[in-house]
């Protein structure tokens, strides 16, 4: 069982970084997700594990051996691509089979037209065949065992993708965005099965996703990534709760967090410049800070009766429960004549409460859902730590 | 809608195409019609400008005469051995080309321009005394080693086209299954480009079965002799038919025709692609 | 050892093409310097430029340089403007449009024996259908590919024969791909069919026709069969390219030496058109890129 350890790992493309002194270990058996924008390096990193793309810089260690220039099939890895690249020309068992195909050949096999015969001799060979059909069953891809990928649908292309990275049965597995081209339905559906598939094989996961849900649903541990360098490495909880900086806050949760420019005079919080609030608990000592609250610890309260005033602007219905984009009540809204709704403050609440778009209304926190970051590096400002 | 002017436009543009096909189809329509003539025809009374089928049993007996079945056979075997040796080759350049950078990539593509520009006389004589030294002269084989570095080019621009298109996560996907890079090659990418290789192949093959220059040059045994330097050896001489020599022609031509016809997009894409690269 | 692994795919076609393409090629360059002749190939004595010399007094050189010179540039201006026109007469449909693509192909496929053999006979003195048509109208019997007058201009018919067809796929392809859209806006703009031409088609085209004359002239350059299969080069060396002067020196003459330096000759020139080529393909792409 392998245990990943990343020293100092760095991705160069000429005069352009791509990732930048890496450091993580993986543990054996977790399900690491690796999240990120697209252009973050996560892509590179996986397919740095694989053996896929070289290592510019720094080491990578399987189990504490530096591992930088083993072969791929040294790693006995399993690799799930975003596009699936499943064999176009081989039938849905074939493909299953393709793995176990190549570790029994032996040098001589792969001769020209040598191949053909073997790979139709090993296709028969009993324990091949047993295996496949098994993780074939497993998949519930047993009527399709004799299709092309071409006749399949996205659904069953993912399965079939899955099933040919089960069938060696490896101690690490690598999924490259492997929902990103799934529509949403399907995508809630195999995020589960990825999920109790990791549960049962009891190995190692790591996954690849620009999607915070997926991330925050199937991780046991999250990697947040930007530009190359890790920004927190953390539970999926822990990175919800407690975001080391604004980065990890505006990408995880959604909507994500609210953040708002505060500053402090004479121990009075002020936002947005203007609007100052009674924050009833201690502040950090420093002028100007980042307010940042998650819309579901703000309440809705009728105009008046919250600490912050504010005016309806969007409302986002969707069913159990419902987004409200505000506009802070500053002083100065009415010259405000922007049409996009940047600057928002959102709240969400469980039901269906009648709001309507330009109404007045009024929100309010607790002291202690509040989290305050540097205004200038986004860091987070821990109590004390001032 | 139809306006005069428009019609007449029409009307000129069919002449056009009209004149132009009968300029470009008349030779091979005069290389059926002149074999389906008697000799006392041909060079007597006057050519029967349209084919006489009749006289078709005439022809095949002519034909028997002339070694035509042996020098088909010759050119069949000069050129698949050259199609074979040129994918091969072709493919393993391709595939280099494609999905590798590696120092002297761009030696490689300037050697492979040049072997289109190099007029095929320029090595005769050198190769003429290679092929002394190692006992090739008079071999098919040695023919087959000369043709291919004509065609490998083609194939290799075609095989690689058909290459690049082959998205490279497919070719990761088998690494990943502990497929070593020649079975990449073998087992995942060739079968995806059948119809390219298929082109190629076209290509290769009829490059072999027209080539006239080395096999004049380097093949003296007359059982050797492919098509083409056969039928080149009627030039001049008059004891056998004009219309057995032009069939043999047509018989030789048809199966050119029938290919290129097939596959002319492909073939226009590997000629211009080489020529593009450089 | 990934590195490594290029090589290992690329080698052999290399090997191949150096072992059977570029050695006999270096090999037949020096020659041209040397005194080499058909009863010793490998034994020739360095004799400097004595080939190059000779050539220049040779008015025979200077009769096979023109002939080169004008078989390929007749050949290019024919053959690409009827490449042209029938490409762009076939590229809207009608009916019988792929019957008329087939035949309007035939010369191109038609392997060259055995195109020479039925030009030869129609080209016949006594018996060719030319003649006979030229009988009927009463202009009397011509020497075709006897005559010092007409030899080149058959020659070069045949030739047109071959490479119009494969000029008009080229542009046939480009015009595949001209932007429907272009060319309706600029009819709505109010451009007639003449300027759209100009103005849209022809700019789209362009370039497959600069590198269709580019392959077009090679050829030409290097085309052996019809020529020594119609005239032998003769009369008079009036057809005789450098390519079959070429062949003709080397094993009729036994002149090794010579015919390498009439074959120097011969590249020489391919390349340099290909050098104008790649100066206007180089200076397209930057004015596209601007």
């Amino acid at each position: 069982m392998p245990a990943l350890t990343f020293n100092k790992v760095s991705k160069t493309f000429g005069d352009h970084t791509v990732i930048n002194a890496f450091n993580a270990d993986i543990h054996d058996g977790e399900f690491l997700v690796l999240l990120g924008p697209s252009g973050c390096g996560k892509s590179t990193l996986l397919r740095m594990i694989a053996g896929l793309s070289d290592i510019t810089s720094g080491d990578l260690l399987f189990d504490g051996s530096v591992a930088n220039d083993w072969e791929p099939k040294k790693r006995g890895v399993a690799f799930v691509f975003q596009t699936y690249a499943l064999y176009p020309h081989m039938t849905v068992r074939e493909n299953i089979a393709f793995p176990l195909v190549m570790d029994a050949f032996r040098k001589w096999y792969h001769l020209p037209i040598v191949n053909i015969v073997a790979r139709h001799r090993l296709m028969k060979r009993a324990d091949i065949a047993e295996r496949t059909l098994s993780i074939a069953r497993q998949l519930e891809l047993e009527p399709l065992l004799d299709r092309r990928p071409a006749s399949l649908s996205g659904g069953q292309r993912q399965r079939v993708a899955l099933a040919r990275a089960l069938v060696r049965n490896p101690d690490l597995y690598l999924l490259d965005e492997p929902l990103s081209n799934l529509d949403a339905k399907l995508r809630t559906q195999m995020r589960s099965e990825i999920s109790a598939l990791h549960h049962k094989v009891g190995k190692t996961f790591v996954y690849v996703t620009h999607d915070q849900v997926e991330a925050m649903t199937m991780a046991t541990r999250i990697i947040v990534m930007n530009k190359g360098i890790v920004q927190q490495v953390d539970t999926p909880d822990e990175i919800y709760d407690h975001p080391a900086n604004t980065f990890v806050a505006r990408f995880v949760g959604s909507p994500p967090m609210n953040l708002i420019p505060a500053s402090v005079s004479n121990d009075a919080l002020q936002l947005s410049g203007k609007l100052a609030v009674d924050h009833a608990a201690p502040l950090p000592s420093r002028r100007h800070m980042t307010f940042g609250v998650r819309p579901e610890k703000l309440t809705l309260h009728p105009a008046g009766e919250g600490r912050l005033p504010a005016q309806v602007a969007v409302v986002e219905r969707l069913g159990a429960e419902t987004v409200i984009g505000c506009r802070l009540m500053t002083g100065e809204e009415n010259n405000d004549q922007r049409l996009l709704e940047h600057d928002l403050v959102f709240v969400r609440v469980s039901g269906n409460p009648k709001v309507r778009i330009g109404e007045l209304c009024s929100l309010d926190y607790q002291a202690g859902d509040v989290l305050w970051f540097d205004i200038d590096s986004g860091d987070r400002i821990f109590p004390g730590q001032e | 809608m139809t306006t005069p002017r428009k019609l007449a436009v029409k009307a000129l543009r069919y002449m056009l195409i009209g004149i132009l096909v009968v300029l470009a189809g008349f030779p091979v329509y005069w290389m059926a019609a002149t074999a389906l003539n008697v000799n006392s025809q041909l060079y007597g009374t006057g050519q029967v400008a349209w084919p006489q089928l009749q006289h078709l049993p005439d022809l095949v007996t002519e034909l028997g005469n002339v070694p035509i079945g042996r020098w088909l056979f010759n050119t069949l075997l000069i050129a698949s051995g050259g199609t074979v040796l040129s994918l091969t080759l072709g493919a393993l350049a391709g595939y280099a080309l494609s999905r590798f950078k590696f120092h002297g990539r761009g030696l490689v593509g300037f050697l492979l321009f040049m072997t289109q520009v190099v007029p095929e006389a320029l090595i005769l004589v050198p190769l003429y005394a290679m092929f002394i030294t190692f006992g090739l002269l008079n071999s098919l084989w040695g023919l087959i080693l000369a043709n291919v570095g004509f065609s490998l080019p083609v194939a290799c621009f075609v095989l690689k086209g058909a290459m690049d298109a082959v998205p490279y996560e497919i070719e990761e996907s088998a690494i990943i299954d502990n497929c070593p890079r020649f079975s990449v090659l073998t087992m995942i990418i060739l079968p995806l480009i059948m119809p390219s290789i298929a082109a190629a192949a076209v290509v290769s093959f009829f490059a072999g079965w027209n080539e006239f220059l080395f096999a004049s040059t380097f093949l003296m045994d007359r059982t050797l002799w492919p098509a083409s330097v056969g039928l080149a050896s009627f030039v001049g001489q008059y004891e056998t038919p004009m219309s057995a020599v032009l069939g043999a022609a047509l018989v030789f031509s048809l199966p050119a025709i029938v290919f290129f016809l097939l596959i002319q997009r492909k073939i226009v894409a590997g000629l211009t692609a080489g020529a593009v690269k450089g | 050892m990934v590195r490594l692994l290029p090589y290992a795919f690329i080698l052999p076609p290399m090997i191949y093409l150096l072992v059977f393409m570029f050695w006999p090629l270096s090999r037949q360059m020096y020659m041209s310097l040397t005194n080499t002749r058909i009863v010793n190939p490998n034994r020739g004595r360095f004799i400097g430029l004595g080939n190059y010399e000779r050539l220049i007094e040779d008015p025979a050189f200077y009769v096979s340089l023109k002939a080169t010179l004008v078989y390929t540039v007749l050949t290019v201006i024919i053959g690409v403007t009827l490449g042209v026109v029938a490409a762009l007469a076939i590229d809207r449909p009608f009916k019988g449009r792929a019957v008329a693509r087939a035949i309007l192909l035939f010369g191109w496929a038609v392997p060259g024996v055995a195109a020479s053999l039925i030009w030869l006979w129609m080209y016949n003195e006594r018996s060719g259908v030319f003649n006979r048509i030229t009988e009927l109208l009463g202009l009397g019997r011509f020497s075709w590919l006897t005559s010092t007058d007409y030899a080149l201009g058959s020659v070069l018919a045949v030739t047109v024969w071959q490479v119009a067809p494969f000029v008009m796929l080229v542009v046939l392809a480009a015009l595949q791909s001209v932007p429907q859209e272009v060319r309706e806006a600029a009819r709505i703009d109010g451009a007639d069919g003449i300027s759209t031409f100009r103005a849209v088609t022809l700019p789209h085209i362009r370039p497959s026709i600069q590198l269709a004359a580019l392959l077009v002239a090679v050829w030409s350059i290097r085309r052996f069969d019809i020529i020594y299969l119609l005239t032998g080069g003769g009369p008079l060396g009036s057809t005789s390219t450098l390519v079959v002067k070429l062949r003709q020196t080397a094993f009729e003459g036994h002149e090794l030496g010579m015919a390498s330096a009439y074959g120097a000759i011969g590249l020489a020139l391919a390349l340099m058109v290909a050098a104008i080529h790649y100066t206007a393909e180089q200076r397209r792409m930057k004015r596209m890129s601007r």
